[in-house]
């Protein structure tokens, strides 16, 4: 009962970093016309920034950039910032391409990077990673109980970007670029400069992934480039198209729907052989899933719904 | 000389890879990430072939044409019903797809990585100097005749010009009498067949590993790109261009950086013409 | 107001526009007629930003726009129609509203995209939308609304926009007898309050029961321009324009 109860915690904690980015995403693809297949290259930025500011200096055995170790704070800001440089500098040349290009290019580029934290031992110490990084409150709490400190941290977290992307959503800026994605032209002619709009979005969107890679950060206690690849990035897709691309609601209720599909799997222990082949099988069901929602429900579990706002305002 | 011949090669397999992907982009108007996966789904068969006896050339054959009809069942079951709700929810199927047959394959085949038990060959000679080996000369023949065949099959047959046809206007094709129907079964007969016999290719060259998939359908893509989406003369070149960019520039960057290499080129590239190298012979874009 | 001198655009070796010259003064309705491929729809796209001409002026409230962003000039007063008023298919009806408004502008650029609209502009949009009948039909998405509604949904957003300068693409384009006498009213109404119009439409019985002044255009230049009645009696416009036989012409 017990190790469900720490499985269940851990599978929570890892759907609210994955709703965080989630939302990121649908405010960058569903509610604005950015198609990036490059959102896990924030992510990874956001990660390692925060890794890089707070850790200890590298020790002998190991080499890495900086190791200041700042408070977490700093770190939580150099993360958002960090990435939000990277999504700035990335949309410099690609938001004038067309949309399957964006598409394609944006991959590439999380490519790239990923390649860069493999390489360049300096910086990140490559393929070998960051291992034992310090959580927040972990002196406070007695071991057994840190799971669900780390789970209320990353539920606050997901919180927070709820709000941000709530209001962002619904604000005049959450216009425009709804406006942008559903006609380019015509939002033209309400003043909306697209490529400085979107850039903005990108820039935002961009801050928030890499806010959330600290939480990711903080759940793992290590850093490795492998955790940075594109599955990542086509993870959140299949969450956020499960859920109903456009929602915000779909957007959380699609990450815990699946990690629950993903991850829960995990908690089945079986044998060696028979491990590797539900590995397999976990990956093949999340795809039937995506297919089946796809073909069934295409807008997603949550569609997206109209916004209503005369409520309240009408003389009733 | 070391780099031409290793540039041809992989310009070779690339061209194989993403032919494919890129006629289905042409016809059916969306990236279908799955075609990753042909790549497996050809590797794996043809390894399993050459396990149960079968001589490595009918084995690759028999491996294309079974992923072909893996293709054409793809396409009657999952893309056909939904052609009407656009390119995202067709591009999100094709990952969706793409998960299960790697799932499913690697449940059958396991996460170790294999290799096809090929008695072991030395380069053959070109005027008193190391060439190729015999494997790695049939890729590149195999590769250049399928790039031939298919550019005849595309502008002298009934059924290529069909298929283009269709790519241009599916409804003014319909009226001219062509079934639009079993011209998509074709390309997709036709793209994942050479997908599949492209997995063979990076199988008998290297090693197989479920992560194959993943990891080609992004040189694909940028292999498409590069050749201006959907144009099929375009993916040719690009395929040289990428695989060349990419020896060459290891001259100057290590080897870890390759597919980084690919995709500075493509980014250079589409700074400077957006619409990619097609744009350098067709001139005007198609308006929709 | 629109002062247009000598505009040119080619490509691929056509002339799309080749010299056109035209003014609009403040307050008035001007017509812009043409057959097909006359080159109207490109001059609008050069006048309006969205494509960059080849040469000449273009001067609008005494401001030189040529190389302006298109954005730019419709934020400055200038806005268009485009020939399928589809509007922002999945967004409401209110949603389409907002976006036009004064004040969104200005908020959508701060931090955290701005306030929320607050209940004077909310209540300002749903009056104007209740002018054109659409109040009731604030809270569902354009997509939901019939053809006739979202015409007049352009026009509401016009009106939210305030323009001073309307550029209007066929909007008697696909629309019937009763709905065109509406369009009518609403364009005369809009120009009482201080918009000015250039109209570019096929149908001279529209064009004539609005504009005062008309110009005519075919293969990239004026042909002729003047009070409306004077430029569809001219011989050669009637010629090119309304078709072949003499007999037609009088209809």
């Amino acid at each position: 009962m017990d190790g469900l109860l720490i499985f269940a915690t851990s599978m929570v904690t890892l759907a609210a970093i994955y709703g965080m980015v989630c939302m990121a995403l649908n405010l960058e693809a569903g509610v604005g016309p950015l198609w990036d297949l490059g959102i896990v290259g924030c992510f990874g930025v956001g990660g390692y920034a925060y890794v890089l500011l707070t850790a200890d200096p590298a020790a002998d055995y190991q080499s890495y950039l900086f190791g200041f170790g700042l408070p977490m704070w700093v770190g939580a800001i150099g993360a958002a910032t960090a990435a939000g440089l990277a999504a700035w500098l990335i949309s410099l040349p690609t938001l004038r391409l067309r949309k399957e290009y964006f598409l394609i290019v944006t991959l590439a580029f999380a490519e790239v990077i990923r390649q860069f934290y493999a390489n360049e031992e300096w910086l990140t110490n490559g393929v070998a990673g960051i291992y034992g990084l310090d959580q927040p409150l972990k002196q406070q709490f007695a071991p057994g109980d840190y799971p669900y400190v780390l789970m209320a941290l990353c539920l606050a977290g997901l919180a927070a970007t709820w709000a941000l992307t709530r209001q962002l959503s619904k604000s005049p800026f959450g216009r425009s670029i709804k406006a942008l994605r559903e006609n380019e032209a015509l939002a033209i002619t309400a003043g909306i400069e697209p490529t400085a709009t979107s850039r903005r979005l990108y820039v935002t969107a961009g801050a928030i992934t890499g806010f959330a890679g600290m939480f990711f950060v903080w759940y793992n206690t290590l850093i490795v480039p492998g955790q940075f690849d594109s599955d990542f990035t086509f993870f959140i897709w299949a969450a956020l198209i499960i859920g109903g691309i456009g929602s915000q609601r779909g957007a959380l209720v699609g990450a815990f729907v699946f990690i629950l599909l993903h991850d829960s799997l995990r908690f089945v222990q079986v044998s060696g052989e028979m491990a590797v082949a539900l590995t397999s099988l976990r990956t093949a069901l999340v795809g039937l899933v995506l297919i089946l929602i796809l073909r069934f429900r295409p807008d997603g579990l949550f569609p997206e719904r109209p916004d209503r706002m005369t409520k309240g305002s009408r003389h009733a | 000389m070391d780099i031409i011949y290793f540039g041809l090669i992989s310009a070779s397999v690339l061209l194989l890879s993403s032919v494919g992907f890129a006629l289905i982009v042409q016809v059916e108007g969306f990236l279908n990430i799955a075609h990753g996966q042909m790549l497996l789904m050809g590797g794996y068969t043809g390894l399993w072939l050459t396990n149960i006896g079968v001589p490595l050339a009918p084995a690759a054959v028999l491996a294309a044409v079974i992923t072909g009809l893996l293709g054409m069942a793809m396409y009657g079951l999952l893309f056909r019903p939904i052609k009407a709700k656009g390119a995202l929810v067709m591009l999100f199927t094709s990952v969706g797809a793409a998960y299960v047959i790697n799932g499913v394959i690697g449940a059958i085949a396991g996460a170790r990585m294999q290799g096809y038990d090929l008695p072991p060959v030395r380069a053959m000679l070109l005027f008193g100097e190391p060439f190729m080996t015999r494997y790695e000369l049939a890729i590149v023949i195999v590769a250049l005749l399928s790039a031939l065949g298919l550019h005849l099959f595309m502008s002298g047959t009934r059924s290529g010009k069909s298929i283009r046809a269709v790519a241009d206007n599916e409804a003014l094709a319909r009226a001219r009498g062509i079934d639009p129907r079993s011209t998509s079964y074709l390309v997709w007969f036709v793209a994942s067949a050479l997908g599949g016999l492209a997995g063979v290719f990076l199988g008998v060259m290297g090693s197989l590993t479920l992560a194959m998939g993943w990891q080609q359908i992004i040189l694909i893509l940028a292999t498409t790109v590069l050749g201006g989406l959907g144009s099929l003369y375009g993916v040719m070149l690009a395929s040289f261009v990428l695989a060349f960019g990419i020896e060459f520039g290891l001259l100057a960057v290590q080897p870890a950086y390759r597919s980084a290499l690919a995709f500075s080129i493509i980014i250079i590239v589409l700074l400077i013409r957006p619409q990619g190298l097609q744009s350098l012979w067709v001139r005007a874009a198609r308006t929709h | 107001m629109l002062d247009v001198r000598d505009v040119r655009l080619s490509y691929g070796g056509v002339h799309a526009v080749n010299g056109v010259s035209l003014d609009v003064q403040e307050g008035e309705i001007v017509g812009l007629i043409g057959t097909n491929g006359a080159g109207k729809t490109s001059l609008f796209n050069v006048i309006t930003g969205f494509t960059r001409g080849d040469a000449g002026t273009i001067r609008f409230l005494d401001n030189q726009i040529e190389g302006s962003s298109p954005a730019a000039i419709a934020a400055s007063g200038m806005v268009r129609t485009f020939q399928t008023p589809i509007g922002f298919p999945k967004m409401t009806v209110l949603e389409n509203m907002l976006v036009f408004s004064h004040k969104e502008r200005s908020e959508r650029r701060k931090l955290l995209g701005g306030a929320r609209p607050d209940k004077a502009l909310i209540a300002d949009a749903l009056e104007i939308l209740a002018e054109f009948r659409l109040d009731g039909r604030a809270d569902i998405w354009v997509q939901d609304l019939s053809a006739p509604e979202m015409k007049m949904l352009e026009f509401a957003r016009a009106m939210m926009a305030r323009p001073k300068l309307m550029l209007l693409d066929e909007p008697a384009a696909g629309v019937n007898p009763a709905l065109m006498e509406n369009l009518e009213g609403h364009i005369r109404s809009l120009r009482d309050r201080g918009v000015t119009f250039l109209v570019v439409d096929h149908n001279l019985r529209f064009i004539s029961a609005v504009c005062e002044r008309t110009y005519a255009m075919a293969d990239g230049k004026v042909i002729a321009d003047g009070p409306t009645s004077d430029v569809i009696a001219d011989p050669e416009v009637i010629r090119l324009y309304i078709g072949t036989g003499p007999g037609e012409a009088a209809a």
